[in-house]
């Protein structure tokens, strides 16, 4: 009795990271039933999301009760600079990981007393490419591009440009050494998404700064219509 | 090969296809559908699932992926096409006419064999 084979094609249409996308939205409705404004920031690695965040965080003081999580490789340095700052910091360690997954953030949550929080800054880890396409639950996405890294790095990564709620770029202070056309650097980012708001800021010198804590307020006052997609 | 931005999608696609795949039959193949925007290289997607899939009980399937590609639109001369890459310029001259995408990752369909008498 001879076996055949049969082949059959199962169709499904279903999303690979849905089990990334559950969690998200798990974390979401966890804070915005808290009322709790959060922002997942993500940029190249060296391009200042740990210094911006101190900035702000030392901005807000006395203004806001902010909570930190801040994704790292391997170390806890950037965990450490930002708790000089804020009192509720969790470092999350990812090992390999090139980028925060949405459980990870769900963990992170547990150890925060979510009571005495009305602000969630969330540093990715430092990469461009993988954290966009992780819905961690967040309010808004911020892309934080520097002026070291290049005039083309928005072109370069259309996801993260189109998936932003607010482009910042970083290190203007160093425009004056640097061929750095920004009018080139904004008309990529208009292409790709025509409507985003894009500030320059610097985290060291604190030029700009007003003008991202009065995009802050704004939106977590407004809820923001967030990437919720 | 962690370094790979295409490692982790490959990872998730393996937990799906696992959970999906009938307890009696072996995947031979699994069609995923990709997004312009993702960024991600059908080659380096391959190579991954390779990876990931050795040693499973799905070794051996093999990853069909449709990439999608950029749309772009000039609002100069109204033409519309389809491109791999989004920044080009229009053959009516404007440098930069819009490109968009989508970032849709879905799984499609799997392909499985089964024994029958
Ligand atoms: N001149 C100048 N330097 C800056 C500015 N912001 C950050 N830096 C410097 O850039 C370097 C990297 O800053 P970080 O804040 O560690 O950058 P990061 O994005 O958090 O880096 P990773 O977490 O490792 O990805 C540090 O030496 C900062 O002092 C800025 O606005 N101007
Ligand atoms: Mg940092
Ligand atoms: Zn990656
Ligand atoms: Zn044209």
């Amino acid at each position: 009795m001879a076996e055949a084979a049969r082949t059959t094609r199962i169709p499904l249409v279903e999303r690979v990271l849905e089990a990334n996308d559950e969690v998200a939205a798990a974390n979401r409705a966890q804070l915005e039933r808290r009322g709790i404004f959060s922002v997942d920031l993500i940029g190249a690695p060296g391009s200042g999301k740990t210094a911006l965040l101190e900035a702000t965080l030392r901005a807000l003081r006395g203004r806001r009760q902010p909570a930190v999580l801040v994704g790292d490789l391997a170390t806890r340095r950037d965990g450490d600079r930002l708790a000089r700052w804020c009192d509720q910091v969790v470092q999350i360690s990812t090992g390999q990981g090139c980028h925060l997954e949405a459980n990870q953030v769900r963990d992170a949550l547990a150890e925060i007393d979510l009571d005495a929080v009305d602000l969630l800054f969330i540093e990715n880890v430092g990469n461009l490419i993988c954290p966009v396409g992780f819905d961690l639950g967040q309010s808004a996405k911020v892309g934080l591009f520097s002026t070291a890294e290049g005039e083309d790095k928005a072109a370069k990564h259309p996801y993260l440009v189109e998936a932003a709620d607010l482009i910042l770029l970083n290190k203007v202070d160093l425009l004056p050494y640097l061929a750095f056309d920004r009018s080139f650097f904004e008309a990529d980012v208009r292409l790709l998404n025509p409507r985003v708001p894009i500030l320059g800021v610097s985290a060291t010198t604190g030029e700009g700064l007003e003008a991202w804590l009065a995009w802050l307020e704004r939106a977590a006052r407004s809820g923001l219509p967030a990437s919720t997609d | 090969m962690r370094g790979v931005h295409e490692f982790s999608i490959a990872e998730a696609l393996v937990a799906q296809v696992q959970r999906h795949a009938p307890p009696s039959g072996r995947v031979r193949e699994v069609e995923i559908c990709v997004g312009a925007l993702r960024g991600l290289e059908p080659d380096a997607l391959r190579m991954s699932w390779e990876a990931v899939t050795h040693g499973t009980s799905i070794d051996g399937a093999i990853l069909h992926v449709d990439l999608r590609p950029w749309t772009i639109t000039c609002s100069s001369c109204g033409r519309t096409w389809t491109s791999p890459v989004p920044f080009v310029a229009c053959a009516c001259g404007d440098p930069a006419p819009r490109p968009t995408a989508g970032d849709e990752l879905d799984l499609v369909s799997l392909t499985v064999e089964t024994e029958e008498d």
